[in-house]
């Protein structure tokens, strides 16, 4: 047992005490805000960058429309009223330089809904769908005139109507909170994420590690001083911690963050919600008004965080040993961490189609899918977490976690046994099938 | 008294039989050479010794009683294969593996001290291991070895990677451990230093011991009535039927003439007729290097 602390000891030191753990820890938060910016940024730049300005010659056939085509910074539009062009070719040709395109409105576009653009390049996206939008304010108004009620418009504009749902959940006591169905589904897939990128870094981590010591030969002299299964788990559970570090110190720079863009913001944000929720919130936070935030405030208070949290860690932890497990029995199969891909493919393909269904389960959290995807040990880690947030009925949680540890300990069983036989085994390539009869 | 008694152990390697009925006894403060060639088994017993592997069937026992885990804190390994944690500073290293074997912390950072010291590497003790010459490394490696104060030290192939001159200090403190009553299980290719420094030996070829023994009595058994002799003048040693032949090779008659007795022929009668007929100097027997006797031994065996 002593053995087994000095080897957690010495494993989540070497990891800790890098400089690139140090620098990874404290980049990380940033460059997470950073690329939850660049969406945003990019939007912006986009909208404001483009000076490039399209000339677009209108060649209005109704003679009415064709004041409906509103000139903005991007686009210029040239009218030819009632001019009749019988050849657009000819006529861009004729123009020469001073014009990109030519939009022809046909005489029956009531009728038709139908306009032609002429131009030599591609016209984007975007020019198409603002031509559009010109014109269909401008059809639409024109028809409803037609019908010959001067009030239909305004009728019409009453009429409008756009439904909110507003979700209330009683608690134990039958009090109402709010709740928001959105806000539980980022936060499960943001718990899911989590997970699936914690496992599979750490994951790969412990075979980096396995593979080293392998190719270093100092896996001969430690385990003439422990059993193969200390040095295993002395591994597993020395880097297990290290990610929790990471995790806890993540957790506090960004709640600190959004602590203090609260601050500088004056933003309402309630002080009562938990450090991880803060956190969350911080991208967006600088930009959201208040009302905004009482809302998210609200949501946020009528999700369960206890229960959230411990089953979060419950199932991190029974993920997280499942998956590290394998990766250190199959990792002591190999030579040179080059060789891997054989054994971490399938691994990482479990991993993948868990994620993914995960993805799929927000849509019905608690359909056919999710709920086997949940229970299903090597899925469940990442599925459950998307389920989490909207209540899980207490025996599948039950049934989940149970097979997710008797799973856990069953892969650390068979792991140890492939470890203890591969670390020693040197030169020759070895199949899977190979590797599996080390089991027994 | 042995040290170690190995009895009849079996170990199988998916069908193929690594150790076929070994038997081992190394005798408490001996130093004994395990010898055999490449792939005969030694790294296989020697796993077994140090309980990084279990045999099939036979029994391993220490001072007389049967193996348990706790043992292994009395065991020092050198692999042949040396290993050590490049990025770890030497201390740190030395102290880790020194805490594996079940050693304070304080008492290893003392014992480090001295051992540092001893080996020229103090100002070195905060440098990165793969910052180390590789004959440096090999150091901080027998140090790991033997800080701990094993009664088995348990080396394989100690003398490869180490420069003549270091070769004889790391000699010199194995004679020295010896000395201090530790029994030493030496793994090795190399015949001079078996000559050197082994009392006993046990040579392995094909998973199955084919010779064991003294170094002493195992040249004496080995012997093939071969003697120099060296007779004063410059008159070549000539064969004499019946009583001796000379063996072919670099004889002169200043370095000396290797001579063969002839089967049943007696050393006496050799002395008469070379006395009668040369100016006898000297006559020296020449015993088989153990080179000689491993590389016959597993070619009858093979």
């Amino acid at each position: 047992m002593n053995k087994l602390k000095l080897i957690i000891q010495h494993e989540y030191m070497t990891i800790v005490g890098k400089k690139s753990f140090i620098v990874m820890t404290l980049l990380i938060p940033f460059l997470i805000i950073l690329i939850g910016c660049v969406p945003v940024l990019l939007a912006y730049v986009n909208d404001s960058a483009d000076t490039s300005v399209t000339r677009i010659a209108v060649i209005d056939e109704t003679g009415k429309y064709g004041g409906a085509m509103k000139n903005n910074d991007n686009y210029r539009f040239v009218p030819l009223l009632g001019q009749k062009v019988d050849n657009p070719h000819d006529f861009y040709i004729a123009a020469g330089e001073s014009i990109d395109a030519v939009m022809v409105i046909p005489a029956d576009v009531d009728e038709s809904q139908l306009v032609s653009v002429f131009s030599e390049k591609t016209l984007d996206h975007s020019t198409v769908n603002y031509l559009a939008h010109c014109l269909d304010d401008t059809l639409r108004n024109a028809k409803i005139a037609a019908m010959g009620d001067p009030e239909l418009l305004s009728k019409m504009e009453q009429a409008q109507v756009e439904t909110q749902v507003k979700s209330i959940k009683w608690d134990e006591h039958g009090d109402e909170q709010e709740q928001s169905a959105e806000f539980a589904s980022i936060i499960g897939m943001v718990l899911a994420f989590v997970t699936y990128m914690f496992v599979l870094s750490y994951g790969a981590m412990i075979m980096n590690s396995v593979v080293e010591e392998k190719t270093n030969r100092i896996v001969e002299v430690i385990v003439s001083s422990c059993k193969p299964m200390e040095l295993m788990m002395g591994k597993i559970i020395g880097v297990g911690l290290v990610g929790l570090t990471q995790f806890a110190i993540w957790v506090v720079l960004l709640s600190i963050g959004s602590v203090l863009l609260g601050l500088v913001g004056g933003s309402s944000m309630a002080a009562d919600t938990s450090a991880m929720t803060a956190g969350m919130n911080l991208p967006g936070d600088s930009g959201m008004n208040a009302g905004m935030a009482v809302e998210i405030s609200k949501a946020l208070a009528g999700i369960n965080w206890l229960s959230l949290l411990g089953n979060f860690v419950l199932y991190f932890i029974g993920g997280y040993l499942l998956y590290a497990s394998l990766f250190a029995g199959f990792g002591s199969a190999v030579d040179q961490a080059s060789d891997s891909s054989q054994f971490t493919t399938p691994i990482i393909l479990i991993m993948v189609v868990a994620l993914y269904a995960g993805i799929a389960c927000i849509e019905n959290p608690s359909g056919p899918m999710a709920v086997w995807c949940s229970i299903i040990p090597f899925t469940s880690p990442i599925v459950m977490m998307v389920r989490l947030p909207f209540d899980v009925p207490w025996w599948q949680l039950l049934l989940s976690i149970g097979l997710l540890y008797a799973t856990a300990v069953l892969c650390i069983w068979i792991s140890a046994r492939i470890y203890r036989t591969g670390i020693l085994l040197y030169g020759k390539k070895r199949s899977f099938k190979e590797v599996i009869k080390w089991v027994k | 008294m042995n040290f170690i008694d190995v009895n009849q152990v079996v170990k199988q390697y998916d069908g193929h039989l690594a150790l076929d009925n070994v038997d081992l006894h190394v005798p408490q403060g001996c130093i004994y050479g395990l010898l055999g060639p490449n792939g005969a088994g030694k790294t296989s017993l020697i796993r077994i010794i140090n309980r990084i592997t279990r045999q099939d069937s036979g029994t391993v026992l220490l001072n007389g009683r049967e193996m348990v885990q706790a043992d292994i804190a009395n065991i020092g390994y050198l692999p042949e294969e040396r290993g050590l944690y490049k990025k770890l500073k030497v201390s740190d290293e030395i102290v880790y593996l020194a805490r594996l074997k079940g050693m304070p912390r304080r008492l290893a950072e003392t014992e480090m001290e001295k051992w540092l010291e001893r080996f020229d590497l103090t100002e070195w003790r905060n440098r990165k291991v793969e910052e180390l010459s590789k004959g440096m490394q090999q150091k901080v490696q027998f140090i790991t070895t033997v800080i701990h104060r094993p009664q088995l030290l348990i080396f394989d192939e100690p003398f490869s990677g180490f420069d003549p001159v270091n070769a004889e200090q790391l000699k010199q403190e194995i004679m020295e451990l010896r000395n201090q009553g530790a029994t030493i299980l030496f793994s090795t290719h190399n015949m001079a230093s078996v000559e050197e420094i082994c009392e006993k030996i046990t040579l392995i070829n094909h998973s199955r011991v084919v010779l064991e023994g003294r170094v002493d009595d195992i040249k004496q058994s080995h012997k093939k009535n071969l003697f120099i002799v060296n007779v004063a003048g410059d008159k070549a040693v000539e064969a004499h039927e019946g009583i001796f032949d000379i063996v072919s090779g670099e004889n002169s008659v200043a370095t000396g003439t290797l001579i063969k007795l002839c089967q049943g022929a007696q050393l006496r009668d050799a002395i008469a007729w070379l006395n009668e007929n040369y100016t006898l100097t000297g006559i020296t027997e020449q015993l088989p290097s153990m080179n000689e006797i491993f590389i016959e031994t597993v070619r009858t065996n093979a």
